[in-house]
């Protein structure tokens, strides 16, 4: 008896293209996965440099004249930091500190001191936790200062 | 005059051509975003503090980024960081170090030598949201015997949940 085979219909319309498939399936399999896909991190910049007490280690150029310094004391409380900067006193309230050292940026303002020209100079004391001091670093920057460095500790 | 016509082409299979251009599209967007075998050297197992304020820094190539870590007894900070090209792992770089009578400052050596080789050189730290401030104090007074004044402080953005560092 003689058997039909089924009927083979076979169109060859182009390369072959499964291999490409496969490989470059592969490459983007590797790519997610080995990838990292870093952001850009977040940052506090700070371009003074930590100084003694005192300032009596700063070099300063001759004929410059001196940036007006604000010293800002810092120590631990149990609900924060404690901050003791002239007149100012502010514990662990980040927005009440930004606000006390924004009337204070104003009135160097009022007495002819540019921002740029005040030195905001963090004196934390030995134990204060990295937190804290980064908090008062970043209310003194959002108040408007541009200079904040640090002092040794007290 | 007689017309050819194009024959008539039939379907042996699923047309893969889209799947293909959209696969493609993908692989170069990967290739040019993906950073392969970069890392910073940060350790993604600080928790940094968080902050609302920040910038971001996207040329990492002049920065320095030094993993600070402390604890309540240490005298001295564990300072870890990628000092030379080719490491994957951050290694630990004493801040003071007795050799006999000889007293080494490693950190400050290696800041003062990544100053020289840097123009636009740049410190990255990454401390620890609990260390204390006379350990940060020695990062930063090696950073300023090291000439470097450009000193940023890694933080994480307010609310984000996740730790920024670079990996």
């Amino acid at each position: 008896m003689k058997i039909k085979g089924a009927k083979q219909v076979h169109y060859d319309s182009g390369p072959n293209m499964t291999p490409l498939v496969d490989v470059v399936m592969v490459i983007l399999i590797f790519l997610m996965m080995a990838g990292s896909f870093t952001q850009g991190g977040w940052f506090l910049q700070s371009t003074v440099p930590i100084k003694a007490k005192g300032g009596s280690k700063v070099d300063v150029p001759p004929g410059t004249i001196p940036d007006e310094p604000l010293e800002v004391r810092i120590d631990n409380a149990a609900d924060g930091f404690r901050v003791l900067a002239g007149d100012i006193r502010a514990t662990g309230d980040k927005e009440q500190l930004k606000g006390a050292l924004a009337e204070k940026l104003k009135a160097y303002g009022a007495a002819g001191t540019p921002p740029e020209k005040v030195q905001v100079v963090l004196m934390p004391g030995r134990n204060v936790k990295y937190e804290n001091i980064v908090a008062v670093y970043e209310a003194a920057l959002r108040a408007g200062f541009t200079k904040v460095g640090f002092a040794t500790s007290h | 005059m007689r017309k050819h016509r194009m024959p008539e082409m039939k379907e042996g299979g699923v047309n893969v051509t889209p799947l293909i251009d959209i696969v493609m599209c993908l692989i170069i967007f990967f290739m040019l975003v993906a950073k392969i075998g970069v890392t910073t050297g940060a350790d993604s197992t600080i928790q940094p503090p968080e902050t609302i304020l920040g910038t971001k820094i996207e040329d990492i190539g002049n920065a320095l980024t030094l993993n600070v870590r402390g604890g309540p007894r240490l005298e001295e900070p564990i300072v870890t960081a990628l000092t030379e090209k080719g490491e994957h792992e951050p290694r630990e770089i004493k801040i003071v170090e007795q050799r006999g009578t000889v007293q080494d400052r490693p950190l400050e050596r290696v800041l003062t030598a990544f100053q020289r080789n840097n123009a636009n050189a740049k410190v990255i730290i990454l401390g620890e949201k609990d260390l204390q401030y006379h350990l940060l104090e020695q990062v930063l007074i090696s950073c300023a015997n090291a000439k470097i004044t450009n000193v940023n402080f890694q933080t994480k953005p307010a609310g984000s949940g996740s730790v920024v560092a670079q990996k």
